[in-house]
């Protein structure tokens, strides 16, 4: 079986929307669980806990944004021959990065959520804002990563 | 060759980032879930809280600071070593000390200060003090496995 360059390449795309999609997909079912079990006591914080369960959906369109540019704008330059023996790998090993980031903060943003949606009834949903200020804090995480990925392609010299 | 010495360093750089990333994420759900808790409780205690969340944070810098000194200074002296295929093997190495300290200190980082958090409302917001003290206590062995990182590449002459 021959591996070229831009199959790895792609891979690292790959492996970092799976991230993306696996951590969306955790987080999101952790609120959602607390916001179920909130709603069956307290239905009218419908809209406050749609929000908060909503919040871990980023990943995915982070992840979603980093395979669109590794198939755009690196395997051209992969494919081109121009870039030193090996390029495919690093891009590989750069898309676990993302995968890393993207999986793990979605995962434990549906934590900060479910126990946000958990304390609406008792401040009559008051926590929201307090809630989603905490939650950026994990998502600032995806970001760094999304950020930080494209910065090693650069350094690398594939984009 | 698929795989060549450079791809493998950056292999090592890029888990050293991904392990930082995913051990912050943990530690900042760990601590943002009793957070939103405590908020509930207490509004007032939201300095407090943020202050305590945002600890576990610096451990995504420290892996990004080990990527890109491979990026930058490891990877073009690999070529000039003896034995380039086991140099580039040796820096992947190096990578996975930092990505555990990285990530488990993070993850853990996070359960001190969760604790301190949910203090906070019973010490009215004297435990801040406390609490950053004994985090700071897992925050040196992040310092210590980037600086071991380091003093690894030095010793193989790579640095």
């Amino acid at each position: 079986m021959n591996i070229d360059a831009s199959s790895l390449a792609t891979l690292g795309g790959g492996i970092a929307l799976a991230g993306g999609l696996a951590g969306s997909s955790l987080g999101i079912a952790i609120s959602a669980c607390a916001g179920a079990a909130m709603l069956g006591q307290e239905p009218k914080q419908l809209r406050n806990v749609i929000i908060l369960a909503a919040l871990p959906m980023s990943r995915a369109f982070y992840a979603f944004i980093f395979l669109i540019l590794i198939l755009t704008s690196v395997l051209p330059g992969l494919a081109s021959g121009q870039a030193p023996a090996g390029s495919g790998f690093a891009v590989f090993a750069v898309g676990l990065i993302a995968a890393s980031a993207f999986g793990f903060s979605g995962a434990f943003q549906g934590t900060v959520c479910a126990a946000g949606i958990c304390g609406l009834s008792k401040t009559k949903g008051r926590i929201l804002t307090n809630a989603i200020m905490l939650a950026v804090f994990v998502e600032l995480l995806a970001v760094l990563g999304l950020v930080f990925s494209i910065m090693a392609l650069s350094m690398l010299g594939l984009m | 060759m698929l795989i060549s010495p450079e791809s493998l360093a950056v292999l090592g750089g890029a888990l050293a980032l991904a392990g930082g990333l995913a051990g912050s994420s943990i530690g900042l759900g760990w601590a943002g879930a009793p957070a939103a808790a405590t908020l509930a409780e207490e509004p007032g205690q939201l300095r407090n809280a943020i202050i305590l969340v945002s600890l576990p944070m610096t451990q995504t810098f420290y892996g990004l600071i080990i990527l890109i000194l491979i990026l930058t200074t490891v990877i073009p002296n690999i070529s000039a070593m003896p034995d380039p295929q086991g140099t580039g093997f040796a820096v992947f190495a190096c990578g996975i000390i930092a990505a555990a300290a990285e990530c488990v200190s993070a993850a853990y980082q996070g359960a001190i200060c969760a604790s301190g958090i949910s203090l906070l409302p019973k010490t009215k917001g004297q435990i801040l003090t406390n609490a950053m003290m004994l985090a700071v206590f897992v925050e040196l062995l992040g310092v210590l496995g980037m600086v071991f990182t380091i003093m690894a590449l030095s010793m193989l002459g790579l640095f």
